[in-house]
C-alpha cells in the first residue's frame, strides 16, 4: 500500500489527459454534430440541485469539453460505486488551466488551494439510495453501455449544477426492469 | 397453503390490526461525499482487496487472507496457500477483528503518576522514559516477558536483552511442557513433532483436544477429516477415532468410542496397549524396542485394568485395532498432559506410537512445532521468585497476561519490581499494574514474522493503517529506545534477506519479497528426522501411575476453553457470545458434573457451588452433563477477568485461582486439582442455547453404523422412506404440480439456479467456526448475556448438540449438527407474512426483505426449525442501551449487507451478497457462474470442509452429487418443507453406533 507523491501522480494525470481514459470500457463520444457551448450563468440561485462547495460545472466539462463520464467516474464499469474523482484528477488539468473568466478563476482557485492544503471538498451527495438497497452500477453499465448514465442521471452534460431528475424510488426502478424484462426479484437488490 | 388463502382466512377469523411501523420514515439526512486527495493505487471503492498475513490469536500460526474494503479490514479468511490451515479458519481467528477494533484499546502511551493516576505522554517522552529506565536498571535485573515469538520480534527482544544485560522469558499459559518433557524422556529430544492425522488409519487421543487449543487446531481438524470422514465407494474404511479422557470434550464428541479412565491413569492405559502389541508381535518392532519389554510386562492389561478403570478385554481390543490398522496415531495432551504425571503419560503414549512403528510415519520429528521453543511454567516460576526477591528492577511485558493466569502470586511479585512496562494494546490485568504503557499495534496492523513449524516462515504485514493512530509497533519502540536507525519493517526485511539467500531461487530480493508477501510466507517441507528411544526410558514405570486423589475431595479438571483460550478471547463479544461447543453456555463459565453427582447433591442447572482448592476458591454455576465421569468435575478457562475491557471485566470466575502456582515435575502447570464442594443458596440462569439435551426421537441427526454405510450403493436412499409416508403421496404429487405451474409465471419462468447446500455430519465436529464466520460476514448483532438468557440471540447458524446413549446398552456419546435456515422449497414462513417480506425467490432462496418487514413475527412462529431471529432492540444505535458495535467496532461491518433495525426479522440468506457478487462478476466477464465461484462464509471457514454450497440445477456441481448421496436426508422432512439443505448422516464405528 504505497502512496505516490503528488508530483509523480500528476505525471500520470497529465499523461492520461493526452491518452485515452484508463477504464477498459472506453467511452466513445457520440455528441450531436454542433459542438455544445456551455452558457454563461449569471444567476446561480435559480439553478436546481444542491449548491456544492466548489461550483463544478458538468456542462462545461462533460458537455463543452466532451470529457467522457468515465474519465472521472472511472470505477462505474467494475464496481457498484461509480467513484467520486480524487482531487488529483481535478488538479491534473487545473494546475495548468486557470479559468477564462473571474468567476471561473475563483472556483479553480478553490481547487488548487484544496489540493495544496490536502483538504478535499465535501461534496453534497445528490443521488442517494437508502441503506437497505444494493445498487450495482457495473451491471447497469454493462447492459446500457457507458453512454447509459443519462438514463437515470439525466442529461448531465447540460447541467451547470447537478440535480436529481428521476425519483429513484423503487417503482421507477421496477418500471424500467419490467420494460426491459429483467429480474424483478427482491433479493437482487435488497439483502 | 398459499399466501392469498392464508390472508383470507386470517381476515375471516376476526382480522388482525395492521401494525404500522413507526420508524425511519422521512427524508434521508444530507450525505457528504469526500474524495481522496491522491487515491491509493489499485484500490477500487466497492471492490475488496485481499492481503495475506498471519493470525496471531494462538500459537498455531495459521495463514490469513484479510479482506479489505475502503481501507478497513472487514473479514478474515484462511489462506489457502498455508499448509498449516489449508485456507480454513477457526472462530478465534475470525474474532481477531474484534481485537483490532476493540473499543477498550489503549490509545496513547500512558504513565502512572505519583498519585496513581494515568497521564498521557507523547511517544518521545514515553520512549525517553523507557530508555532512562533501561539505563538505570542495568545490572539490577531487566526481564522482558513475551508470548511465543519465533520470528523477528523475538530475535529483536533477544538482541536487546543481550545488549542491556537482561533476559527474555517467553510465557504461554498452554505451553505443553508435558509434551516436551515426555518426548525428552521417550526420545531424548524436547521437540514437539508434527502429527500427520491425514495419513492415520486409527487415532487415539489421550486428552489431546486437537480441534480446540492443542498445538494447531485448524490444521489438525482438517487433516483429521481427511482420515475420518466417510466417502461412499472408498476402498479403505475411514480411520477409527478413540478419545480417552475424563470428560467428553469437543474433540471427544467426534470419537467413535469414548474411553473414560480414572483421571491420571491414561499413561497406564497407553503402556498396556503397547504391551499387547509387543507381546503379540502385532507390528514390526523397531530394534531397540526390546529394551521396553520389562517395562511393558509390568503394565499388561490385567495388571492395570483396576487402576485404569477399564476392562482388560477392552484394552486388549483397542491395542489390537490400533496395531492392525497399520497406521495408528496416538496423541497426548489436553487434560492428560496436565496432571502432575503429565510428562510420564506423554512418554507412555510415545512408546505406544513407537512400538506400533508409527514414529517417522504419523509422528514426524523434523517439521516440529514452533511452540517447542516457548518458555516453561517453571521458568515463569523462577521469574516470580526473582521478582518477589526484588531481583528485577525493570520488567517489560508484551503479548502475555500473567496476572490473569497467576492471579495471586504474580500480582504480589509485581509489587517488588522497580518499574513495570506493558506493551499491551489492551487494559488487561498486567497492564493495569504497570507503571508505563506503550500500546502496541494489533498483529493485523504491523510487520512481523513467525515460524509456526520448522520449514514454514510465516509473514505478517499490516492490512490497513492503524485504527488507533497513536499506537506504535513494539518493534519500532524497541529500536527507537535502543537508539537504532530504521523501522521494525526494515528489521524484518533484514532477516528476510537471509532467507532470500536460502530460498531465493534466482529471484532478486524485490521479487522474492513480493512473492512471500503475496503468499503469506515461505512454505517448505522440513525433512523427517529419525529418533530412537531415550537413554532412561526403561525407568518410566514409577511415575506413570499418578498420585491417588484425596478421599474427601473431588478431582477438578480445568480445561481450555475453545473460544476464550487462556483468557485472551474474553474481550471479544463474538467469542463471549459463541456458545461453548459442548455446554452451549455463553458469557459465563460453569462447573460440569454428572447427573449422578447432581442427584446425590440435589443440584439443578444454574445452582452455584463454592469450589475450594488449597490455593483459592471460586463460585461456579452448575451444568449437568452425562459427558463426564461421575467422580470428576470440570471448569473452563477464560473468564474471571478483573480488567481487560467492558466485555471481559468482572464476569464469572477465574479457574486459575484454584490452581497451584508451583510447577509440576515436568516444568509445566498441573491443571487438575482436588477441590471440596459446598452448595450455596445462590442460583444463576445460564445464558445457553440448549433446549433439550436429547433429540427425543425427532430425527434431527441421523447416524449410520459404518457397516451399514459401506453397504449403501449409489442410488439407494435409506432415509427416503421416512420422509414421504405413503398416505401423503397423492397430496404431494398435486402439490408438486402446482409448484411446477407457478414456476412458469413471470419472474419465475425460465431456467434459474436452485441454491442448495450439503452438510456432511461425518465431517462436522461442532467446532463452531461457522458460527463466528457468519457473525463476521453478515453483521450479526451480539446481544449480551441478559438478552441471551431470554433467548434473544441472533446467530443465523447454530450448532445443536444432543447426547446419545448413556444406558446399559450404549455408552454416552454426542452428535452435532449445524442448524440454519433450510431455504425450504415449501416454506412455512412464506405464506404467513402479511407484507411479502418473506417470500420465495426464483433461484430457490427463502428471501427476507428487511425494508418490507413490519415485525409480525409470524414467520418465526411458523418456522419448524426455529432459525428466524427477530431484532428486539436497536442493536446498531450508537450509544443505545443494547449497542452491539460501539465505536470503532462498527468498522468491521460488512458494507455489502444491510444492518438491520429494530423490529425486523432476519435469518440466514445463504450469503446472498456473495451469490449476487459472483453473479455480477460473471456477468462482467461474460460467462456463467461456475461451481465453486460462490462460497458462503460458513463453508469457507469450516476446518472440516463439511459444508458444500452450489447450484442444484447444475448437474456437474458437487452439491448436486452430494444431494443424491445415499447417506443424505432432510431434517423434519415429514413436514413437507422441501429444504434445500441435504444433511449426510454421520457414520460411526465401534461402540457409539445408532443414536
Amino acid at each position: 500500500m504505497t502512496k505516490r507523491s503528488g508530483w509523480a501522480g500528476l505525471g500520470v494525470a497529465i499523461a492520461v489527459t493526452i491518452a485515452p481514459p484508463l477504464s477498459p470500457a472506453v467511452a466513445q463520444s457520440s455528441q450531436p454534430a454542433p459542438p455544445y457551448k456551455a452558457p454563461v450563468i449569471s444567476d446561480t440561485g435559480r439553478l436546481p440541485g444542491p449548491r456544492q462547495p466548489i461550483f463544478f460545472r458538468h456542462d462545461i466539462h462533460a458537455g463543452q469539453d466532451r470529457i467522457p463520464c468515465l474519465y472521472c467516474h472511472s470505477t462505474v464499469t467494475i464496481s457498484s460505486e461509480p467513484g467520486i474523482p480524487a482531487l488529483q484528477t481535478c488538479f491534473g488539468c487545473h494546475q495548468m488551466i486557470g479559468g477564462s473568466t473571474p468567476s471561473h478563476q475563483a472556483e479553480i482557485k478553490k481547487v488548487r488551494e484544496a489540493f495544496a492544503n490536502r483538504q478535499p471538498p465535501h461534496w453534497i451527495r445528490v443521488h442517494a439510495l437508502p441503506g437497505f438497497v444494493r445498487f450495482p452500477h457495473q451491471r447497469h453499465i454493462k447492459v446500457l453501455g457507458t453512454e447509459g448514465c443519462t438514463n437515470c442521471h439525466g442529461d448531465v452534460r447540460t447541467m451547470p449544477q447537478v440535480y436529481q431528475v428521476a425519483t429513484l424510488r423503487m417503482g421507477w426502478c421496477i418500471n424500467c426492469h419490467v420494460q426491459r424484462n429483467v429480474s424483478r426479484d427482491c433479493t437482487v437488490c435488497h439483502y | 397453503m398459499d399466501r392469498r388463502r392464508f390472508l383470507t382466512v386470517l381476515g375471516a377469523t376476526g382480522g388482525a390490526a395492521a401494525a404500522v411501523s413507526a420508524c425511519g420514515i422521512g427524508p434521508e439526512p444530507t450525505e457528504h461525499l469526500v474524495p481522496y486527495v491522491i487515491p491509493p493505487e489499485n484500490q477500487v471503492p466497492g471492490v475488496a482487496t485481499y492481503y495475506a498475513t498471519t493470525c496471531r490469536e494462538c500459537t498455531a500460526g495459521c495463514g490469513l487472507h484479510a479482506k479489505v474494503r475502503e481501507g478497513r479490514v472487514i473479514k478474515l479468511e484462511g489462506n489457502p496457500d498455508s499448509p498449516i490451515n489449508q485456507g480454513r479458519l477457526c472462530a478465534r481467528g475470525q474474532a481477531a477483528l474484534q481485537g483490532l477494533y476493540n473499543p477498550d484499546r489503549v490509545t496513547d502511551p500512558m504513565a502512572r503518576t505519583a498519585t496513581g493516576e494515568w497521564q498521557k505522554l507523547t511517544w518521545d517522552e514515553a520512549i525517553g522514559r523507557l530508555a532512562a529506565q533501561v539505563k538505570a536498571a542495568r545490572g539490577k535485573g531487566i526481564v522482558f516477558v513475551t508470548g511465543l515469538e519465533t520470528g523477528s520480534f523475538g530475535d529483536l527482544v533477544d538482541a536487546w536483552m543481550r545488549e542491556t544485560g537482561g533476559r527474555h522469558v517467553t510465557y504461554e499459559p498452554f505451553a505443553f511442557e508435558a509434551l516436551r518433557e515426555g518426548n525428552r524422556l521417550a526420545f531424548g529430544t524436547p521437540a514437539i513433532p508434527w502429527y500427520d492425522f491425514a495419513a492415520a488409519r486409527y487415532i487415539v487421543s489421550f486428552g489431546a483436544d486437537f480441534m480446540e487449543t492443542w498445538l494447531s487446531p485448524v490444521g489438525y481438524q482438517n487433516a483429521f477429516t481427511h482420515a475420518h470422514a466417510f466417502q461412499t465407494g472408498r476402498a479403505a474404511p475411514p480411520a477409527k477415532f478413540v478419545y480417552v479422557g475424563p470428560r467428553l470434550s469437543l474433540t471427544g464428541m467426534s470419537a467413535d468410542e469414548w474411553i473414560a479412565p480414572v483421571p491420571g491413569s491414561e499413561g497406564l492405559l497407553a503402556l498396556a496397549m503397547a504391551q499387547v502389541i509387543v507381546a503379540g508381535r502385532r507390528a514390526p518392532l523397531p530394534a531397540d524396542a526390546a529394551r521396553l519389554r520389562g517395562l511393558l510386562a509390568a503394565h499388561a492389561p490385567e495388571k492395570v485394568a483396576a487402576a485404569v478403570g477399564i476392562a482388560a478385554s477392552d484394552i486388549t481390543r483397542l491395542a489390537r485395532e490400533f496395531a492392525a490398522s497399520q497406521g495408528g496415531l496416538a496423541v497426548a495432551g489436553g487434560v492428560a498432559a496436565q496432571y502432575p504425571n503429565g510428562a510420564e503419560i506423554v512418554a507412555a503414549v510415545d512408546i505406544l506410537n513407537y512400538v506400533a512403528g508409527q514414529v517417522g510415519k504419523t509422528v514426524k520429528f523434523g517439521p516440529n512445532h514452533g511452540l517447542g521453543q516457548a518458555g516453561s511454567f517453571k521458568q515463569l516460576g523462577d521469574l516470580v521468585a526473582d521478582l518477589s526477591g526484588g531481583k528485577v528492577a525493570l520488567l517489560l511485558v508484551q503479548g502475555a497476561n500473567p496476572v490473569h493466569t497467576l492471579p495471586g502470586t504474580f500480582s504480589q511479585a509485581l509489587g517488588h519490581v522497580g518499574f513495570k512496562v506493558s506493551f499491551s494494546p489492551y487494559w488487561d490485568e498486567t497492564t493495569a499494574a504497570a507503571d508505563l504503557v506503550l500500546p502496541d499495534l494489533h498483529p493485523l496492523e504491523q510487520w512481523n514474522d513467525s515460524r509456526p513449524r520448522a520449514g514454514i516462515y510465516a509473514l505478517q504485514q499490516p492490512v490497513m493503517q492503524p485504527v488507533f493512530p497513536n499506537a506504535l509497533a513494539a518493534g519500532d519502540v524497541l529500536l527507537r529506545a535502543a537508539g537504532k536507525a530504521g523501522t521494525f519493517k526494515d528489521y524484518v526485511q533484514g532477516r528476510w534477506h537471509e532467507l532470500h539467500q536460502r530460498f531465493g531461487k534466482g529471484r532478486d530480493f524485490e521479487q522474492f519479497w513480493n512473492d512471500a508477501l503475496q503468499h503469506g510466507g515461505i512454505y517448505t517441507d522440513a525433512a523427517t528426522q529419525t529418533v530412537r528411544l531415550g537413554p532412561r526410558i526403561e525407568q518410566l514405570g514409577a511415575g506413570v501411575a499418578g498420585a491417588p486423589g484425596a478421599a474427601d475431595k473431588l478431582p477438578l479438571v480445568v480445561f481450555p476453553s475453545l473460544a476464550l483460550h487462556d483468557g485472551r478471547g474474553a474481550n471479544k463479544p463474538w467469542l463471549q457470545e459463541l456458545p461453548d461447543p459442548v455446554s452451549k453456555i455463553t458469557w459465563h463459565a460453569w462447573v460440569e458434573l454428572h447427573p449422578e453427582t447432581a442427584a446425590k447433591w440435589q443440584l439443578a442447572n444454574g445452582d452455584i457451588l463454592l469450589l475450594k482448592s488449597p490455593h483459592g476458591a471460586v463460585r461456579a454455576p452448575v451444568w449437568i452433563t452425562p459427558g463426564i465421569r461421575p467422580d470428576v468435575l470440570a471448569v473452563p478457562t477464560g473468564q474471571g477477568h478483573k480488567a481487560y475491557g467492558r466485555y471481559a471485566k468482572d464476569r464469572s470466575f477465574n479457574p486459575f485461582e484454584l490452581l497451584s502456582d508451583a510447577p509440576a515435575d515436568f516444568g509445566g502447570r498441573a491443571f487438575a486439582v482436588s477441590v471440596t464442594v459446598q452448595k450455596t443458596p445462590e442460583h444463576r440462569r445460564l445464558a445457553t442455547i440448549e433446549g433439550d439435551a436429547r433429540e427425543q426421537g425427532r430425527g434431527v441427526i441421523e447416524v449410520l453404523a459404518l457397516a451399514r454405510a459401506r453397504e449403501l450403493k449409489s442410488g439407494s436412499h435409506p432415509f427416503a422412506e421416512r420422509e414421504t409416508p405413503a398416505y401423503a403421496d397423492k397430496a404431494l404429487a398435486d402439490w408438486a404440480d402446482a409448484q411446477h405451474e407457478k414456476a412458469s409465471l413471470g419472474n419465475y419462468a425460465g431456467a434459474h439456479p436452485r441454491w442448495a447446500m450439503a452438510i456432511d455430519l461425518a465431517k462436522c465436529t461442532g467446532c463452531s467456526a461457522c458460527v463466528t464466520a457468519c457473525y463476521a460476514e453478515n453483521n450479526l448483532a451480539t446481544v449480551g448475556e441478559e438478552l441471551f438468557v431470554r433467548r434473544r440471540q441472533m446467530s443465523w447458524i447454530r450448532i445443536e448438540r444432543y447426547y446419545t446413549g448413556g444406558d446399559a446398552a450404549r455408552p454416552v456419546g454426542a452428535v452435532v449438527t449445524p442448524m440454519l435456515c433450510q431455504q425450504c422449497g415449501n416454506a412455512p414462513c412464506e405464506p404467513v407474512c402479511p407484507v411479502y417480506a418473506a417470500y420465495h425467490t426464483p433461484d430457490g432462496l427463502n428471501g427476507q426483505v428487511y425494508n418490507r418487514c413490519v415485525g409480525t413475527r409470524y414467520c418465526a412462529n411458523n418456522c419448524p426449525y426455529k432459525v428466524r431471529y427477530f431484532n428486539w432492540h436497536n442493536y446498531a444505535e450508537p450509544g443505545g442501551e443494547w449497542e452491539s458495535w460501539p465505536d470503532p467496532l462498527n468498522m468491521l461491518l460488512n458494507p455489502d449487507v444491510t444492518v438491520r433495525e429494530k423490529g425486523v426479522m432476519e435469518k440466514c440468506t445463504f450469503c446472498v451478497q456473495r451469490i449476487r457478487g459472483a453473479q455480477n462478476r460473471a456477468r462482467l466477464e461474460d460467462r456463467v457462474v461456475q461451481d465453486g465461484d460462490i462460497t458462503p462464509a460458513c463453508a469457507q471457514a469450516c476446518p472440516s470442509e463439511a459444508i458444500v454450497f452450489g447450484d442444484l440445477h447444475d448437474k456437474t456441481s458437487r452439491v448436486a452429487a452430494l444431494a443424491q448421496d445415499p447417506r443424505g436426508y432432510h431434517v423434519l422432512a415429514g413436514l413437507n418443507t422441501r429444504p434445500a439443505i441435504t444433511y449426510l448422516a454421520r457414520v460411526t464405528q465401534g461402540a457409539a453406533a445408532e443414536a
